[in-house]
């Protein structure tokens, strides 16, 4: 309806006039939120980026310093706004890591679009540019990577700590480079080496410490304690763990049913019975042997009743109730055991084995540990500590990300160097290459590669640094044909960065660079919002 | 004594010249809206939802933005109609009839204008569509005999097709999934059996066809991860617990030990259904529904592999390729149709686990897996898709193809004017508006494209005044081409479906004199 109405009043004459006004004006519109959105992430990137405070409509507080969680939680309504965040979104799917890269990109090529269309460049010509650039944007960037072998453990802690030097937890670096890169690479599978299945490795978080108790757990661990009840073990050796769908209380069925009670003796009865029904269970259950019970949480019926728990402490039987369903998977997997659904199978195959399984005092809360499993699955788990919530959750995202870059590693073994190098070697061969280009496209591609020296500006900017001076000294390091020039922000100072360590994922390069382009071209070539129903 | 009202309250009435501008200027407001996303260089829109969640879609497709508007002019609402029924019969050219639909309105205005009565531009619309089309007959190209040919018509059908759309960096690519997948349906326009699975991540270059079918779920607990010569059952059956259906019933007992039985029947009950599912002689079992621990055990334990809720499209889809039937009561297997196919296993795409059974019944089955990078780029990208499919499939069958880039539009326009010089009358002024429609295609795509269009146009003509020449706009370089040598073609379906139900939309619109708006049905005020 709208829509209708507001092309009604436009006469034939005039109207091709009015209708570029107004997509010019949309484009215009398009190109600035999706700006603002690009600017707000800004000052997060690289190891001297600041961090955000969110405060959600629930009133919860989030500080950090990952692009992809800031965008999340921005809410933002317009439209090309909301493809910035999408593309963020994107971004931390494909590689995990390099969030704020790949918006801050976005922006600097608006930026530089917004200039092209105002000098009267047809938007799908401008569009069109940019997609060659960045195909040959890629090309650089694997003709710059360096080849890695998945033994070269080294070279792959330094990607994972150059991910981490920016977050909030930097200072622990050293501890979380190393875990991520175990974690990975003990759940990579060596019949299928490019994938990695990032569900394998299980992060807990459980408050008290500080993020220097964090550790990798060959095993399980549950954020569950023990059940106390009746005295129960906590502690047993040379588990053999159990897996169970069922319940062990009082039978329900699934129709209706009322038990009628004429008289006292009866009601006797009933609860005698109650109490051998499940004693049979227990019995069952201790003849194959079982010492460990993990019950799967039951919305029919109660998992266990205090009855229950009873006798299965006087059986000496330890057990951890209330285990989720999702979790069923990722438990089975790593005990190599089976789950039981009812207690006719309940048989001594199912079972998994374990040498330890104990129950262990953290902070102000109770966790329990299973290790030392036989024939255990490619899983991990990490146990994160930290003082606070906001650190625990900020501690693991900064490892998912660093999970994330080794996870790349793995499936394309390629590394390139850090600190704004690539950039400013691309923006210099782009130069170079748009000088040979015929027509608009050669005068695009060179926006394309000023574009993308926002990158060690930003960087350069964020660490406190005088942004041009840096990036004339790069440029004309570059021009010199030190490749690996990049900006050292600890030092303040331009040196050779593969020297300092300073590495990174090819693959989050490349693919910050694609999607940033292709979301680019994508709000290029809107010319008109439409409301709809 | 002065005639009462007619109509009720809020009824309006618009007759004669006022009813007829209505309908012009809402057609023509449609037709503006849509016109720029046509040809290569067309522009995206955004559609913002205003209902919950404010959804944002970007699309170049005329029919998804035509349907999703709102509107209230009954005009423009017949546009709209014709572009659904071009989508569900062609599935290309959505835009391009809602044009040329608007262009011979806004003739037809200016002849009414002229006081032409609109009866003598509707048959002379009739003429000049029936010229238009026996002109473009006469240049058609068949190479129904010539596979190889053929195949070269498909894919520069589908280049074409593709390269106003998001694809059209990719369009080599994708131009080639599409035509592999529809030859493999073998001449049958079920599109059915393509199936489109969007995976966010990679980028639309990853995309890739798959023989076989892929089923976005997860293998239950403790189950073979892989099959081969799977015998597939396909079902809709609770795989809970069959209850009692009468409301109110339950069951009276007075221990627990009865309690107990009860319960143990139960299970007893799911047991024995299990039984009859695996007494079918299968290894693959799947449910619309959920399986609960217990059956999925069970299953476990004989070694099936059980797929459980899978979605209503997932499974009719399964069991048409490969060739089984949904079942839901298993007491005699032998009139139930299972489903067969060479490997079932566990594939990753992306982050994501999803189930491939490949070497499936049905031959043409394929699975196009689109890679990109959001789900704005991947909505539309499978929009793109589909619509290069549904004209390919059409090609398949109706094998004529015509050259494009506003080739066919100047070809017509010619016959047609030629039309208009022979015909004596008041007519030959509607023929002559007719082929001034047809031009504006042309002119749109150039302008569209930023190019001097007056000039491309006026080019264009002087070339199409030789016989037998195959120029039309080259878009990329911005000039006067040889469409042959640039390879582009258009399916002749889809041209004819264009030209004829855009005549006859205009037609409609035309013979319209007076609208009559009813009364908003009111909410009885109980008095």
């Amino acid at each position: 309806m709208a829509a209708v109405t507001a092309a009604q009043p436009r006469s034939s004459k005039t109207e091709s006039y009015v209708d570029n006004k107004r997509k010019e004006d949309i484009r215009q519109a398009n190109i600035k939120a999706a700006r603002a959105v690009a600017d707000a992430v800004r000052t997060s990137l690289g190891p001297k980026g600041m961090d955000k405070m969110i405060s959600t409509a629930n009133g919860e507080v989030i500080i950090t310093n990952d692009g992809a969680t800031i965008l999340n939680k921005m809410e933002v309504l317009q439209p090309a706004a909301k493809m910035l965040v999408d593309l963020s979104k994107s971004q931390d799917a494909a590689a995990g890591d390099g969030t704020t890269t790949v918006v801050v990109i976005a922006g600097a090529l608006l930026k530089q679009c917004l200039l092209l269309l105002t000098n009267g460049i047809h938007p799908t010509v401008i569009s069109d540019a940019l997609h060659k650039a960045s195909t040959k944007a890629v090309d650089v960037l694997t003709a710059m990577a360096v080849p890695l072998e998945l033994s070269d453990r080294e070279s792959l802690i330094k990607s994972a700590s150059t991910s981490l030097n920016s977050k909030v937890v930097s200072q622990y670096s050293t501890l979380l480079a190393p875990l991520a890169v175990d974690s990975v690479l003990s759940v990579v599978d060596p019949e299928k080496p490019e994938m990695v299945d990032l569900r394998d490795i299980k992060i807990v978080k459980k408050l008290g410490g500080t993020v220097d108790d964090t550790e990798l757990v060959k095993g399980l661990v549950f954020d569950k304690k023990a059940s106390h009840a009746a005295g129960g073990p906590t502690r047993m050796e040379n588990a053999k763990i159990a897996v169970i769908q069922f319940q062990i209380s009082p039978p329900k069925t699934d129709i209706e049913q009322s038990i009628v009670v004429s008289d006292y003796t009866q009601m006797d009865r009933i609860l005698k019975e109650e109490r051998n029904y499940i004693l049979g269970m227990i019995k069952k259950i201790k003849a194959t042997g079982c010492n460990v019970l993990l019950i799967q949480k039951s919305i029919l019926r109660d998992a266990v009743t205090d009855l229950s728990l009873h006798y299965l402490a006087k059986a000496k039987i330890m057990v951890i109730k209330d285990v989720e369903r999702d979790d069923i998977e990722f438990i089975t997997k790593t005990l190599n055991c089976l789950p039981i659904a009812n207690i006719e199978h309940f048989r001594a195959e199912k079972l998994g084995h374990a040498d330890l399984v104990e129950e262990v005092s953290l902070g102000d809360g109770k966790i329990v540990k299973v290790t030392g499993i036989k024939d255990m699955g490619r899983t991990t788990t990490v146990l994160i500590r930290g003082s606070n919530q906001l650190v625990i959750d900020e501690a693991e995202r900064s490892l998912h990300d660093a999970l994330c870059v080794v996870r790349c590693l793995v499936s394309k073994r390629f590394l390139i160097a850090g600190g704004g190098a690539p950039e400013i070697e691309l923006s210099r061969q782009l130069g170079a290459w748009s000088k040979v280009l015929h027509g608009m496209e050669g005068y695009c591609v060179r926006s394309f590669a000023e574009a993308l020296e926002v990158i060690p500006y930003t960087l350069a900017e964020n660490a406190g640094l005088n942004p041009i001076a840096i990036v004339t000294e790069l440029r004309n390091r570059h021009a010199q044909g030190e490749i690996n020039a990049g900006i050292n922000v600890r030092k303040g100072q331009i040196t050779n960065i593969l020297e300092e360590n300073v590495v990174q994922p090819l693959l989050v390069s490349t693919s910050a660079i694609t999607l940033a382009t292709e979301c680019v071209r994508m709000i290029l070539k809107i010319d008109d919002i439409v409301n709809v129903r | 004594m002065a005639i009462e009202r007619i109509l009720k309250d809020d009824a309006s009435e618009e007759k004669g010249e006022r009813a007829r501008m209505a309908s012009f200027v809402g057609a023509i407001a449609i037709t503006d809206l849509v016109k720029t996303t046509l040809g290569p260089k067309g522009m995206d829109k955004i559609l913002q939802s205003t209902g919950r969640g404010q959804a944002v879609t970007v699309t170049n497709d005329g029919a998804t933005i035509l349907k999703s508007l709102h509107i209230d002019n009954p005009a423009a609402k017949v546009l709209i109609d014709i572009s659904k029924v071009q989508d569900d019969e062609v599935g290309d050219g959505t835009t391009s009839v809602v044009v040329l639909a608007g262009e011979l309105l806004r003739e037809a205005e200016k002849l009414v204008a002229a006081k032409i009565h609109p009866m003598t531009i509707i048959s002379g619309y009739r003429m000049a569509a029936e010229c238009a089309r026996n002109a473009l007959l006469q240049r058609v190209v068949d190479n129904k005999e010539n596979a190889e040919k053929f195949k070269l018509d498909l894919m520069k059908i589908a280049m074409t097709t593709l390269s106003s759309k998001i694809l059209s960096q990719d369009k080599v690519h994708f131009a080639q999934l599409a035509v592999d997948a529809v030859m493999r349906l073998k001449g049958s326009t079920n599109l059915e059996a393509i199936q489109i699975i969007k995976k966010p991540g990679g980028s639309l270059k990853d995309s890739f066809l798959d023989e076989g079918f892929i089923l976005d779920k997860k293998i239950g607990l403790g189950q073979p991860k892989r099959i081969e010569n799977a015998k597939i059952l396909v079902a809709n059956t609770a795989m809970d617990t069959d209850k009692v259906k009468i409301y109110g019933a339950r069951v009276r007992v007075d221990s627990m030990s009865k309690v107990a039985e009860i319960e143990g029947a139960e299970k007893e009950k799911m047991r024995e259904k299990v039984q009859k599912i695996i007494a079918h002689g299968i290894n693959c079992f799947v449910n619309r529904q959920l399986i609960y621990n217990f059956p999925e055990e069970l299953f476990a334990d004989a070694g099936i592999l059980a797929i459980e809720h899978a979605d209503f499209d997932g499974i009719e889809r399964l069991a048409l390729v490969t060739g089984g039937e949904i079942a839901s009561t298993f007491d005699n297997p032998e009139s139930v149709k299972l489903g067969h196919c060479k490997l079932i296993e566990e594939i990753m795409i992306g982050e994501d686990k999803l189930i491939h059974f490949s070497g499936v019944e049905m031959g043409q089955a394929c699975t196009i897996v689109l890679r990109g990078a959001s789900h704005h780029v991947l909505d539309e990208a499978e929009r793109s898709l589909h619509d290069a499919l549904c004209v390919l499939s059409q090609t398949v069958n109706d094998t004529r193809v015509v050259l494009g880039g506003g080739w066919p539009e100047m070809v017509m326009a010619k016959a047609v004017d030629e039309l208009a010089r022979q015909t004596p009358g008041k007519k030959s002024h509607a023929i002559e508006a007719f082929s001034r429609a047809l031009v504006a295609i042309p002119t749109i795509i150039a302008d569209n494209a930023g190019l001097d269009s007056a000039d491309l146009v006026a080019q264009l003509r002087a070339e199409h005044h030789k016989e037998g020449c195959n120029a039309g706009i080259d878009v990329i370089s911005g000039s006067v081409g040889d469409m042959a040598e640039l390879g582009i073609s258009e399916s002749f379906k889809v041209k004819q479906a264009v030209l004829l139900s855009a005549t006859e939309a205009a037609e409609m619109i035309l013979r319209v004199d007076e609208i009559i708006t009813c009364a908003p049905r009111k909410r009885e005020d109980r008095m």
